[in-house]
């Protein structure tokens, strides 16, 4: 029991969804061991972000399940999939531009704490030296008191998704993490991602554009098209394959 | 970083050595000043932390104006005419009128920005109208004869000595509270939610109940300071209750500075102190100077003419160096 667990930590059974008479997902499935990393490439409109809106709460699903250890996320409300502890980067740099770098990690170790209740967070007396201990490891001690808004684009990026880590979930969703960073943010950033898989045993699902990050990360891919999983494997496999250079390279690849 | 709680120890150190330098009459009106820096203190808290604009502030505080002078003029039944028990009556009236309100309007729809203070207008408006038609409380002409409150040693608040350092104490408590309560986690979260409501939800927090919360908190404030007002001023009216007073509050913390509790009460007692002096000297035309000003502070100055001074340090917690 435990294992067939850790085997299909995030399991997504033939989940579908439309809009009126769109078919933006027909029928996705694929699992995510724990601590597993798998990146979803696709063109655009492939169904990425809906996949990730539903393993989110934001929308549910027309049809089909998605299971995190054996306990149904799709369908729930957004704070309480959350709770269960899925957490998302979205593709804009999500951080509290009001707020200084240790505000975010008071709010995320907050909601770690105190599971999100009010009157709990009311009375919890913060956690300073595991903020400064995060923050750290992850680079980005020097920029503690400084506020969100004045961070470079890069830094926002690390702090949105080192929030996720403080905020201890077990699934992060990662939507472009590298989108419009420089050469050199976009591998601190791969180092960022696995040190956190490798540090802390959380699965990570990213949805990335950019094929240099995707050959650099090293994972296994997961192919859409149109709604479908179209090809799982490595880099080098689904470079190959024939009908993803002509679907999604561009013929000119084939 | 102890020069930053200058100016904070500074204000209330000068509040505390005020009854030695003015005299009764003076020192009664600085006493009422200090009610309506409480009521602009209760706003900055939500506005200034929760992102919420309120313009319906004079709602909770006409609540506890009303609940403290039903309470000590004896017309509750059941409910004995205590004016102690009326000022108690009054916060919970404030913090319940704050927590209905935020439960009808964040429950389900969920309003946010401009939709929630079209929402509070409308609500000012209509306890304006209900408590001008309601004859059993007083109707258009209000109620009068509301009690003092009694102190030990004969005194009562009616007394300018006494009834100043009566405000002045619930002042204090008042901006502790509120202090405690926004340095808290729950205030770093609540500050989270003004920049970005959708990804605090994503990180697992429930954020209707988080504002609802926030605005039971400072209608409770605002009804205390309406309870001292209707104590202090020994009448209630409709007027305490409508738009007029909401828009005052908006003003006093946006001149002084909705983000810093201190500044929102000292905006407070300046604006209201030279709307007094001004209608002295120029008559009528103190709105116009006052709307104007109102206006230039805005646009000229949007974190208030206060809020730097006295902006007070991160509590320690949240400091990295």
């Amino acid at each position: 029991m435990v294992s067939s667990v850790t085997a299909d930590f995030l399991k997504i059974d033939d989940i579908r969804k439309s809009f009126g008479g769109i078919h933006a997902l027909r029928g996705v499935s694929f699992s995510l061991d724990a601590a597993g990393i798998k990146c979803i490439v696709g063109p655009n409109g492939c169904g990425k972000s809906t996949l990730f809106n539903i393993l989110t709460g934001v929308l549910p699903p027309s049809a089909g399940t998605a299971t995190l250890a054996g306990r149904r996320i799709s369908g729930l409300a957004a704070h309480k999939v959350s709770r269960m502890g899925v957490g998302r980067k979205f593709q804009v740099p999500g951080v509290l531009s009001d707020l200084t770098v240790m505000e975010h990690m008071e709010i995320a170790l907050a909601a770690r704490a105190t599971g999100g209740k009010v009157l709990k967070t009311l009375l919890w007396r913060g956690n300073r030296a595991e903020a400064i201990r995060m923050l750290e490891e992850a680079g980005l001690a020097e920029y503690g008191d400084k506020v969100a808004s004045q961070l470079p684009h890069g830094i926002k990026q690390r702090l949105e998704i080192l929030m996720l880590v403080a905020r201890g979930m077990k699934l992060l969703l990662l939507d472009e993490p590298t989108a419009g960073m420089t050469a050199t943010e976009t591998q601190a950033t791969i180092e960022l991602i696995r040190r956190i898989n490798e540090t802390t045993d959380t699965a990570i699902l990213v949805i990335e554009h950019d094929m240099t990050f995707v050959r650099d990360l090293a994972c296994p891919l997961i192919v859409m098209m149109r709604g479908e999983v179209l090809r799982e494997g490595s880099y080098d496999e689904v470079r190959a394959d024939p009908q993803v250079r002509a679907a999604y390279l561009g013929d000119r690849h084939a | 970083m102890t020069l930053r709680l200058l100016p904070t120890l500074a204000v209330w150190a000068v509040l505390a050595v005020l009854p030695m330098l003015l005299g009764p009459w003076e020192l009664a009106m600085f006493g009422q000043l200090l009610i309506y820096g409480i009521a602009a203190m209760s706003l900055a808290f939500i506005w200034g932390q929760g992102g919420l604009v309120s313009f319906g502030q004079a709602l909770f505080f006409g609540a506890g104006a009303y609940a403290m002078s039903l309470t000590s003029k004896g017309m509750l039944p059941g409910i004995p005419d205590s004016p102690w028990l009326g000022l108690l009556l009054a916060v919970v009236a404030g913090a319940v009128f704050g927590g209905l309100i935020g439960a009808a309007l964040f429950f389900g729809k969920g309003l946010r920005t401009a939709y929630f203070g079209i929402i509070t207008i409308a609500a000012a408006v209509i306890a304006e109208r209900v408590t001008t038609n309601w004859r059993y409380i007083g109707g258009f002409n209000g109620l009068l004869d509301v009690p003092p409150l009694p102190l030990p040693g004969g005194l009562d608040s009616a007394d300018p000595f006494a009834g100043y350092l009566l405000v002045l104490g619930f002042a204090l408590l008042a901006f502790l509270f509120l202090l405690a309560v926004e340095r808290s986690p729950y205030g770093t979260v609540l500050r989270g939610i003004r920049c970005d409501e959708r990804r605090i939800m994503s990180l697992g927090f429930f954020v209707p109940l988080w504002k609802v919360l926030a605005l039971a908190i400072s209608g409770g404030v605002a009804g205390l300071a309406g309870g001292l007002f209707a104590t202090q001023f020994s009448f209630v009216s409709p007027a305490v209750i409508g738009l007029a007073l909401s828009t005052e509050i908006l003003i006093w913390a946006a001149v002084g500075g909705k983000a810093v509790l201190l500044a929102a009460f000292v905006g407070a007692i300046i604006v209201k102190y030279m709307e007094s002096y001004l209608s002295e000297t120029i008559g009528n035309y103190w709105l116009l100077v006052t709307g104007i000003a109102f206006i230039a502070v805005v646009v000229l100055f949007p974190q208030g003419l206060l809020g730097r001074f006295f902006a007070l340090p991160q509590p320690r917690r949240l400091r990295r160096d």
